[in-house]
Order: structure tokens, then sequence, then C-alpha cells
């Protein structure tokens, strides 16, 4: 079994308690069958922003900032619901990232918006079948902000939100189609 | 029926949760390393700009219905009157037009929610708006709620119609313009009553617009509202002169600004400092 370990081991800026995290990630380990993969989840508690990636698949350490895992009602405490969110959606892309259907999927701090939307779409509906709390729309509107708010972005999303087994060349391709039929945004006046 | 209803005794459903201004103030990281990386315009192209569209707008929703909330409880309150501790009728009369304007922003604001994928109390909410409008004087009520909370809004509601433009998303884009347009007029109801009210009396006008500056400086925390490319929130200086700033006013709101960014700036090279 492989290990799971939480960066910082305690907490001085944010009220989060590691072990809590431990337990979460431990549970997604075993549900996303990744028992045999050493996971490390760092968090930066120095900053309530939101942002979270891959930062190696190989071992498997995911990096994610406070405000990604906090509870929107209640500052600095740790949200259950979004930390298996967020940590569910990493370790799902760094299984995706172990498989050889994504051997040629860009490093984390090199997608594009688009292509990170993308695949946040497709960990997303794998998510929300394995029974975990999903905001579909929430996604959608993510994709669409990335693709264009049209009808071929919409069923580019669904298809990805559907699907289980898709290759990196898939996935992009099907980002590429939608974001080719977004109407370019018009110049906004100044008020 | 009681006046004055205090903020504790609001009507919420078990979905919201409050949190104290102070909370949000007092939180060790904004003075963070993150803090640098937030500045900036607040655009489509981003990372984190779809969630913080998402928190912005639904700030500004329970902000739609405190201001409900406050023009209502400002139609009660007072006695009809000229007098100091009284609202005129046809001060109320606008402050019921308002309800109506603020009632359908709610409506707009619960539509633009779904379309977004925000839940009804995703996040807490602050009733900094609401105590502005217990103020015991109605002209205070206006400079606090009506001249520095909803010029506020005509600042984001700019900012987020812009936003909804270059996503190109419709949705976002029409519900800022409408709302937008009433806004304006709130500000200048705001700012026809504050020179009304307070024509031959210049040390209430002068208590009124100071309470305006200290919650325009609230909310200018860390440069949030500004005239700079740094801050989130550009001020919408045309939008405002519509609705009765003069440009040495706005200016003033910009320098309010200006020195918040700086503060925080400051508090964070402090930090950095001491933790190098």
């Amino acid at each position: 079994m492989g290990s799971v370990t939480v960066t910082p081991a305690s907490f001085t800026m944010v009220l989060f308690d590691a072990d809590r995290i431990r337990e979460l990630a431990t549970r997604l380990q075993a549900e996303l069958g990744m028992g045999d993969t050493d996971v490390e989840v760092v968090v930066d508690e120095a900053t309530p922003l939101t942002r979270a990636h891959v930062a190696s698949a190989d071992p498997a350490q995911v990096v994610i900032e406070s405000g990604a895992i906090e509870d929107p009602k209640r500052p600095r405490q740790l949200s259950d619901e979004r930390a298996v969110d967020v940590i569910g959606r990493l370790l799902l892309r760094v299984r995706d990232r172990r498989e050889r259907g994504f051997a040629d999927a860009p490093p984390d701090g090199e997608l594009t918006p688009a292509e990170a939307a993308a695949w946040t779409a497709y960990a997303e509906g794998r998510l929300e079948r394995l029974g975990h709390p999903a905001q579909q729309q929430r996604w959608r509107y993510h994709f669409r902000n990335r693709h264009g708010f049209t009808d071929a972005a919409d069923a580019a999303f669904d298809r990805l939100w559907a699907a289980d087994t898709l290759t990196w060349a898939e996935l992009s391709a099907l980002s590429a189609e939608a974001a080719a039929a977004a109407v370019p945004s018009r110049a906004a006046p100044v008020g | 029926m009681r006046k004055t209803l205090p903020v504790d005794d609001l009507a919420r459903d078990e979905r919201f949760v409050r949190v104290p201004f102070q909370a949000r103030m007092s939180d060790p990281r904004q003075a963070g390393s993150g803090a640098n990386r937030a500045a900036g315009r607040l655009t489509p192209d981003r990372p984190e700009a779809p969630d913080a569209a998402r928190a912005l707008m639904h700030g500004i929703f329970v902000g739609e219905i405190q201001a409900l909330e406050g023009a209502g409880r400002t139609c009660w309150d007072f006695d009809t009157g000229a007098g100091r501790d009284q609202a005129p009728f046809e001060l109320k009369l606008d402050m019921a037009r308002q309800c109506w304007d603020e009632a359908r922003h709610c409506e707009i604001s619960v539509k633009l929610s779904d379309w977004m994928g925000t839940e009804i109390g995703e996040f807490s909410e602050n009733t900094f708006l609401y105590e502005a409008a217990c103020n015991p004087d109605p002209v205070l009520r206006l400079t606090g709620v009506n001249r520095a909370l909803e010029g506020l809004a005509i600042d984001v509601f700019t900012t987020m119609r812009e936003f909804g433009q270059v996503a190109g998303d419709p949705v976002l884009e029409y519900c800022e313009d409408w709302m937008l347009a009433d806004e304006v007029t709130h500000v200048k109801m705001g700012s026809d009553w504050l020179r009304r009210l307070t024509a031959t009396d210049p040390e209430r006008q002068k208590q009124a617009l100071e309470f305006q500056q200290v919650v325009d400086k609230l909310f200018s925390v860390g440069g949030f509202r500004g005239d700079d490319e740094e801050s989130p929130v550009r001020l919408a200086r045309r939008f405002r002169e519509l609705a009765g700033f003069s440009v040495d006013e706005i200016d003033e709101i910009a320098e309010v600004s200006r020195q918040a960014l700086e503060e925080a700036k400051a508090a964070r090279a402090r930090l950095a400092a001491r933790t190098a």
C-alpha cells in the first residue's frame, strides 16, 4: 500500500487538520485504484487563493492553495467536500498521466486554460459517478469561459463529463473543436 | 412593529452563514504570498477568474437582499416629516421604488447564480450593508448605503459587465447592464437627498460625508477597487458622474483606494521581511 503524506504536518495560518486531509486523501487513493501509489498532498497555507496542480505524477505530488479546500462559508476552516473534490480531481489527473494515453500531455504548468478546464470536466464527471457531490453547472461555466458560450462548447463539455476512458489526444481534440466554434469577444466600452 | 431591526434579527434560512467583516480582515493570509498574484483586473483569462466571478456575484446577491431590507426599513423606521429624525414623504417614495428595484435584482441574481453554477448560500454573507442601513440618521443611511455601497456596486457591475463581454457571456453581460442602470439611479437618489436634506445644515452634511468615507475606505481594502491597473474592480468614473458624484469626490475615492493599496503592499513587505 502506498503512503499518503500531507505537508505541512501542522498548520498555523489556517485551521486545517493534516490528519483529516490525509484521511480523505487515503480514502480517495483506494477509491481510485491507486493503492500502490505514494501520494503527497502539499498545502500552501500562506495564500487564500484557490489554484491546485499536479507537481509530479511519479511520485504523486499535488500542490493546493489553501483557498481551494477552505469552507467558503467559514474562513480558514477545512471543507471536507471541497478537499475531496480538489484532491480527487488531481489524483485522477495523476492516474491519467500514468497511463499510456496521456504520455504526450504537457505538464500542468504548460496546460492552456482551455485544456485545464477540459481535463477538469473529464475528472469531475468521473468523481460524480463514484458518488461524490459535483457542481456540474459550476464546471460547465468554467468550460464555457474557456471555450465560448456556444452549443458546440456545451456538447463537448457533455462528452467530457460522461467519458471514462479518454486519451490526451481525444481530450485535447474535444477542447480544440469547442474553442474553434467560439464567437470572438467584443471590445468592451469604458464605463 | 419595532423600529430599526437589528442585524441579528434579519430573516435567513439555514443556507445562509454570516461572517463578520473583522473575520475576513484578520485572516493572516491576506498579507501572504498569494496577495500579489490576486492583484490586477479581474479578467476571464485569469485561471481563477470563473470562481472569483461566482464568489463576487454571490456577494452582490446578498448585498441586494440587504439593500431591499435597508430601503424597506427606511420607509418604516422614520416618521414622515422634515425633522432631523424624520424622512420626507418623497424620500420614502424613492426608497419604496428602490425596494422594487432591489427585489428585481434579487431575482436576477438568483437566475444568474443558476447560470454560473452557484448555489444560494454557497459563500458566506457579510452584513455590512444592512448595518450601514441601521444608522439613526436617514441622511447617513443614504450616504453609507446609496452613495458608498451602491457606488461600489456601480464599479463592480461595470467591471463584471466588461468581464461578460470579454468572455462572450451574454447572460452575465445583460444582467450586469440592467442592474447597473438601476444602481446609477439609486446613487443619484443618495446624492440628491444628501444635498436637499443638508442644504442648511453643513455640520450634518459633514457627518454624512465622513460616514460615506469610512464605508468607502472599508471597501477599498487592499486596493480592491480603484483607478489602478492593480485593482480588481475599476472606478466607473463616467457612471459615478451620472449618479451625482463630482470629479473631486471621485478623485477622493481613488486616493483612498490608492492609500489602501499602498498599506496592503507595505503590510506584505513587512510580513515577507519577518518570514525571511
